[in-house]
């Protein structure tokens, strides 16, 4: 037990993914306003995103572009991978963060829309008022 | 040439859905024409890409000529699109059904739109090319962003009528963003542990290290996919968004979503369970496929109960669409040829029934303003949708000479062959479940009612009565062709490792 702690706790990132996406989902779900609702909904991507950032970490590592001697080498199997970083979370990261932002400008349109007609942003109190 | 066909199949909605406000925003006429142009070339296209599948075999297309090769030395850097049996037959139903939609969408589009016309179309291209894309990615991330590029322009168009219509969007957006941020999740999870996001290559990782499929992480990747997916096909406990979406969508929308958004995502989480996971997947000490049979079994019980009780027709329908969704799960689940065949045919004749079905739904409210069972006495004056509603509740319940029997045939038969009563049981009783909803319905419209005939409404608009027509025609065709179409998914059982 002890040592799943103090494994956990070498890992804040870990713990920070875990506490963002339920916080973001426990309001995501139960929030009446639909803004704060839109909010727990970035919360749970953002986290995410952090998750594959965190797997995308390596120590001493760059860009993967060609450096110093690995330059001038011929083949690919004479350079030493260990330098360089894996591009791809990072590229995913961006994908995804394109995606969210189109989510969150089509659901503040729908919002804006909700917001002319029924003057409120309260899902309770606007279901209640079309009762 | 023919290698760049599924390319082609999809690029046809998308360039259009990109040129549309270009050309609309000067002539507004030109945008439905233009649609129905592209989404035709598209059910062309389709059925030549299935030819050239079924007479030279599957082709894997890899974009900018990136390695897909997953056998070493080389790595899979490229994305890949697998354009295989079941990719293409799905292509042809989904374009053909696109097409149907479309043109059925012309005579009920809503009035209000005025210039935001192009805008809707822009829209309905994105969902279709969206879709196109979950059919043929043969990459886990890409099948995320298709996924959501699908669901955006759906969201968009379900809130089109504005007052009710927006509540619903918006509901169905978090549920649905909610569903993807689960599939994110269980992506990210998968490939920290086999480092590739490849559904070819997964299957290597995870057949070179069996030990793979017994980590904490893949099963949890699993899991959240799982999850994700189950939100997006509407699976019973995470159907929440799905009746009142399709009540409040415009009526020339719905049929579009209940024939394929869906179904889709029932064909994306195929994909991944037999082509990535393989069929003998375990999490922790269960089978995998014996938990979906048993989702399965409660969803088709319990939408079909749910339906039953419904006022509103369209309603009714929605949650039809959800029993048999966990139908076609009951018979992927057996973890044979025979239920994988049945449910495969099962899924391109629901979604040729819900599309039928909400054609009718939305022809009835434009026609005669018939919202409810109780208003549906009013169908009598339109023999073309009393007709088309009796084939389509034949096959809905199974009966033989429609593709609806044949599917559920073999689901059963598969059932039995696995040993698996509880399945058949369920099947049967959600069988007697829709009865009972159509025998309702069927009740009011020819049952004595003190109403008396309103002078005849409108001459039915000639694109409604075809449309309705021919997916009547069609789920009576597929009942006919249902010989050589099992066995042609039996084949692709076969490759999938059953």
């Amino acid at each position: 037990m002890l040592e799943h702690i103090e494994a956990a706790l070498l890992r804040p990132n870990y713990i920070a993914f875990v506490v963002l996406f339920l916080w973001g989902f426990f309001i995501m779900v139960t929030h009446p306003n639909m803004v704060k609702k839109l909010i727990g909904m970035y919360l749970v991507q953002t986290s995410i995103l952090l998750l594959l950032v965190t797997i995308g970490v390596k120590q001493d590592a760059t860009v993967p572009i060609l450096q110093g001697s690995d330059a001038v080498l011929s083949t690919a199997d004479q350079m030493t991978p260990a330098d360089y970083t894996n591009p791809l979370p990072h590229v995913l990261t961006l994908t995804a963060i394109v995606v969210q932002v189109a989510t969150l400008g089509v659901s503040l349109a729908l919002i804006t829309a909700i917001y002319r007609k029924y003057g409120s942003l309260d899902e309770d109190e606007i279901l209640q008022r079309i009762e | 040439m023919s290698y760049h066909l599924p390319v082609i199949l999809f690029l046809l909605p998308f360039a259009t859905a990109i040129c549309m406000p270009m050309v609309g925003s000067r002539r507004r006429g030109w945008c439905r024409p233009m649609a129905l142009t592209a989404v035709f070339a598209m059910c062309v296209a389709a059925v030549i890409n299935l030819w050239i599948v079924v007479e030279h075999g599957e082709t894997r297309y890899a974009f900018g000529g990136w390695p897909i090769s997953t056998s070493l030395p080389d790595h899979p850097l490229g994305i890949e699109w697998v354009n295989d049996g079941l990719a293409s037959v799905m292509l042809v139903a989904l374009s053909f059904l696109a097409c149907l939609c479309l043109f059925y969408g012309g005579a009920v589009t809503p009035r209000s739109l005025g210039a935001r016309v192009v805008l809707y179309y822009t829209l309905i291209l994105l969902l279709i090319s969206g879709l196109t894309g979950i059919v043929l990615a043969g990459d886990i991330f890409n099948v995320f962003v298709f996924l959501e590029v699908a669901a955006l322009s759906a969201y968009a168009l379900v809130g089109i009528p504005g007052g009710r219509a927006l509540i619903v969007a918006f509901q169905y957006l978090i549920l649905g963003t909610l569903g993807a941020s689960f599939y994110l999740l269980g992506v990210v999870f998968l490939y920290a542990t086999t480092g590739t996001l490849n559904m070819a290559d997964l299957v290597q990782q995870i057949a070179d290290k069996p030990e793979l499929m017994t980590s904490k992480a893949v099963i949890g990747g699993t899991t959240f996919m799982f999850i994700g997916f189950g939100i997006k096909m509407a699976l019973f406990p995470l159907h929440g968004w799905l009746p009142g979406a399709y009540t409040r969508a415009p009526d020339a929308i719905s049929p579009l979503l209940a024939a394929l958004m869906t179904k889709v995502a029932l064909y994306g989480w195929v994909r991944i369970m037999f082509w990535v996971l393989g069929a003998g997947a375990e999490i922790g000490q269960v089978h995998v496929l014996t938990l979906l049979g048993g989702l399965g079994a409660l969803a088709a019980v319990v939408g079909a109960l749910l339906a039953l009780s419904q006022e509103n027709v369209k309603r009714m329908f929605a949650y039809g669409g959800i029993s048999h969704v966990g139908l076609i799960l009951i018979g992927v689940s057996q973890g044979n040829s025979t239920g994988f065949a049945g449910s495969m045919f099962y899924l391109i004749n629901d979604a040729v029934m819900q599309a039928g079905l909400f054609f009718i739904a939305g022809a009835a409210i434009h026609q005669h303003g018939a919202r409810t069972v109780e208003d549906l006495s009013r169908l009598r004056q339109s023999p073309w949708l009393i007709g088309a509603l009796i084939v389509l509740a034949l096959s809905m319940i199974g009966i033989p000479p429609t593709g609806g029997f044949f599917g559920k045939w073999h689901i059963i038969l598969g059932a039995i062959e696995a040993g698996n009563y509880l399945a058949v049981a369920a099947v049967v009783v959600a069988t007697l479940l829709t009865m009972a909803y159509f025998q309702r319905l069927f009740v009011r419209i020819f049952g004595d009612s003190q109403e008396s005939p309103s002078a005849a409404g409108a001459e039915m608009h000639p694109s409604l009565r075809l449309s309705v027509g021919l997916t009547a025609a069609a789920v009576i065709v597929l009942g006919l062709c249902s010989d050589p179409m099992i066995k042609f998914f039996r084949g692709v059982a076969a490759s999938a490792g059953l």
